[in-house]
């Protein structure tokens, strides 16, 4: 079984967006249950092995709904926290121009968090081809070259080819031609990405952002069809991370009176695929789901995903 | 443009992810002090793209190749270069080449469009397929801020070409047609210099926009790349039949056509395939359609198979020519007789090459020296 946790925020109902102190809360709450520790430092200290950690966060609407700074400045507190240093944690994404426009303030210091995109002159992609099935790309050197464990930062949204954009389909940002692999739902590729070896060794953690959730209309913006789910999704399963975040797409999109993801023409079904590889689960009944909510003095009580 | 900027073009080769063969990149974080904020996409084009249409349900359609991407807000095409933005699509490389060269007009290779002439080459970065045996895939399957681009408008490409005193444009090296706005304005602007234009190009393309670059396009070289599908889909990533049919229209515009098949040992090389090719193109295209069978060496994802062997090259051009096709050479095979031009009618040898250098030229204008027969091509 693997294990998926779901932590919604009492608070996060309302349009204001999520401070540090409640993603903070979230977090530890969900990675105290994610891994059964009685505290959320040795949690991480379970889930991530020392050395240096990246946060791959997804950028491509600005301010609008990407991976909130809030959230990213919360993990990188709890890190912190449990030992990490500063200069070991790196916040990236594809480009410099991505991480600005979501309001992430750039460091390419040798001094304090990092924060940069694949294309930060120095940088670039992996010189040797990465291969997995019909897929072969080139990879982000920060995750090849710089980071050893990979937090995986997604944003909860309906994807206009893929179906689903989750933590699988963020990984399209660590590669060099993310555009060849859009073909047929974008199955195999977007299971298959995250088997080539610098991603699957690295990524340990999904940490999803589902405050906000775009159900019609993804990967961009569309406010007509954006809706207060107040979440994050954990996992320490990338498939199962995934599976729940289509489970809350689809359950918004019945809830919005809009045909399944299936009927839209848009299955999907590389999360199968995903499983059929070992990547990790895509069936409900081989996933272990916990929900919770958590009010503003961090009490948390047994919640429901929708 | 100034000479520095001219020298700085000329010289500019293709780079994929500027800094990814820098060799400054440190093992560990506390070494990273060689890196810099730098824009990249700054250095892109917003240029509204020619063929797409929006659609009711939103998103883009693009009209430009056969793929017909549906693309919605914030999202690239296939080529990676075009990108819907509020549903207005947008070419990103308008303006902005990543490669650019003077080349003998052989290289190209096109063996009946002025010989010994030299072309002013360049390309932007992106394609609408992906050859796994691809020799320029550092640009070709680069988004445009993962390679160095300057910008250069049609202008400026004119410029260098009356400066250097080329004759000839050639949109080349990855695949003209997604840069074709630009390619298109170029060739257009260059005729009002008499400037001529041709395009290296796959031939994935719809009807309409290749019939509008006619009238601006004095040469097409088409990379037919199999003559079955199944090779296109698994190795190319595209399809067959709309590039038989751009080859067709394009004959049949009176552009003039030069077809080159690259031949990959064991992949569409067999006799059956060549047989089938030369009979396809004596019925549509006819058999003085020139095409040249070239040599593959191992490249990008085709690294584990080996050269072309000599012996399948000349079984190619055997079968052709016993078909009757009367213009079959061999490429990459510097100093083999087939690399030369022989006349139809006397079998005297027209035009003598080695490499990309002519050794001797015999025609008389568009005549052969010796029969007087007419050698089809622009001499």
């Amino acid at each position: 079984m693997s294990r998926v946790v779901v932590v919604k925020h009492e608070s996060a109902i309302s349009g204001e967006p999520l401070p540090v102190g409640s993603y903070m809360n979230m977090l530890k709450e969900a990675l105290t249950v994610l891994t059964g520790e009685m505290e959320d430092l040795a949690s991480v200290r379970k889930l991530l092995p020392r050395g240096a950690v990246g946060m791959k966060t997804n950028c491509l609407t600005g301010k609008l709904n990407s991976t909130p700074v809030a959230l990213v400045n919360a993990l990188s507190g709890i890190l912190e926290d449990a030992g990490w240093n500063a200069n070991d944690i790196v916040v990236w994404e594809r480009t410099n121009r991505e991480l600005q426009k979501a309001g992430f303030k750039l460091n390419a210091s040798s001094f304090g968090r990092r924060c940069l995109g694949t294309d930060a002159n120095g940088v670039g992609y992996s010189t040797r081809f990465y291969s997995a099935g019909e897929s072969s790309s080139l990879v982000s050197r920060i995750l090849e070259k710089v980071v050893t464990v990979n937090i995986n930062m997604p944003v909860l949204k309906d994807h206009s080819i893929a179906g689903l954009s989750g933590g699988l389909k963020n990984m399209f940002g660590a590669i060099n031609n993310p555009n060849k692999y859009h073909d047929n739902n974008c199955d195999p590729h977007a299971a298959e990405v995250s088997m080539m070896d610098p991603i699957r060794s690295r990524n340990r953690l999904t940490v999803m952002d589902a405050v906000q959730v775009q159900f019609q209309n993804g990967p961009g913006y569309d406010q007509r069809f954006l809706v207060r789910y107040g979440g994050i999704i954990l996992s320490d399963d990338p498939v199962a991370a995934d599976r729940i975040g289509l489970e809350i797409v689809e359950r918004l999109r019945n809830k919005g009176g809009l045909p399944n993801l299936a009927e839209a023409g848009r299955p999907a079904t590389y999360l199968r695929t995903a499983e059929k590889l070992g990547l990790g689960v895509a069936t409900m009944s081989g996933i272990d789901l916990k929900v919770l909510a958590v009010d503003n003095k961090g009490h948390a009580r047994p919640g429901k995903l929708l | 443009m100034d000479r520095r900027l001219f020298l700085r073009c000329v010289g500019c080769s293709s780079a994929i992810a500027a800094a990814s063969h820098s060799g400054l990149w440190p093992e560990f974080l506390g070494g990273i002090q060689n890196v810099c904020a730098f824009d990249s996409a700054a250095g892109l084009s917003s240029v509204e793209a020619r063929y797409y249409k929006k659609l009711e349900e939103g998103g883009i359609e693009c009209e430009l190749c056969p793929r017909k991407c549906r693309i919605t807000d914030l999202e690239r095409g296939y080529c990676g270069v075009r990108e819907n933005r509020g549903d207005v699509y947008y070419t990103l490389v308008y303006g902005r080449p990543c490669s650019m060269n003077i080349d003998p007009i052989e290289k190209k290779p096109l063996y009946h469009f002025y010989p010994g002439t030299t072309a002013f080459s360049l390309a932007t970065a992106g394609c609408n397929v992906n050859c796994k045996f691809c020799q320029n895939w550092e640009i070709s399957q680069a988004r445009p801020e993962q390679v160095d681009n300057i910008e250069l408008p049609p202008s400026g490409v004119i410029d260098i070409c009356k400066q250097r005193s080329v004759p000839i444009i050639a949109y080349t090296y990855s695949e003209p047609i997604i840069f074709y706005e630009y390619m298109y304005d170029i060739a257009e602007l260059g005729h009002k210099h008499s400037i001529k234009s041709v395009m290296i190009t796959g031939g994935y393309i719809e009807r309409r926009p290749l019939a509008d670059l006619f009238p601006h396009m004095d040469a097409i070289k088409v990379d037919l790349k199999s003559f079955r599908e199944d090779y296109y889909k698994k190795i190319v990533n595209g399809t067959l039949k709309p590039v038989l049919d751009a080859l067709v229209q394009i004959k049949k515009a009176g552009v003039w056509l030069e077809i080159v098949y690259l031949v990959v040992p064991t992949l569409n090389d067999s006799d059956e395939e060549f047989s089938d090719l030369a009979r396809w193109i004596k019925s549509n295209l006819g058999l003085d359609t020139p095409i040249h069978f070239s040599r593959f060496h191992p490249q990008y994802l085709l690294r584990h198979l080996p050269p072309t062997p000599l012996k399948t090259l000349e079984r190619a051009h055997a079968i052709c020519r016993a078909e009757g096709l009367q213009f079959v050479y061999l490429g990459n095979v510097p100093g083999h007789a087939a690399e030369s031009t022989y006349c139809p009618g006397c079998g005297e040898v027209l035009i003598e090459r080695r490499g990309y250098h002519i050794v001797r030229n015999t025609l008389k204008g568009n005549r052969c020296g010796h029969c007087d027969r007419t050698i089809p091509g622009l001499f």
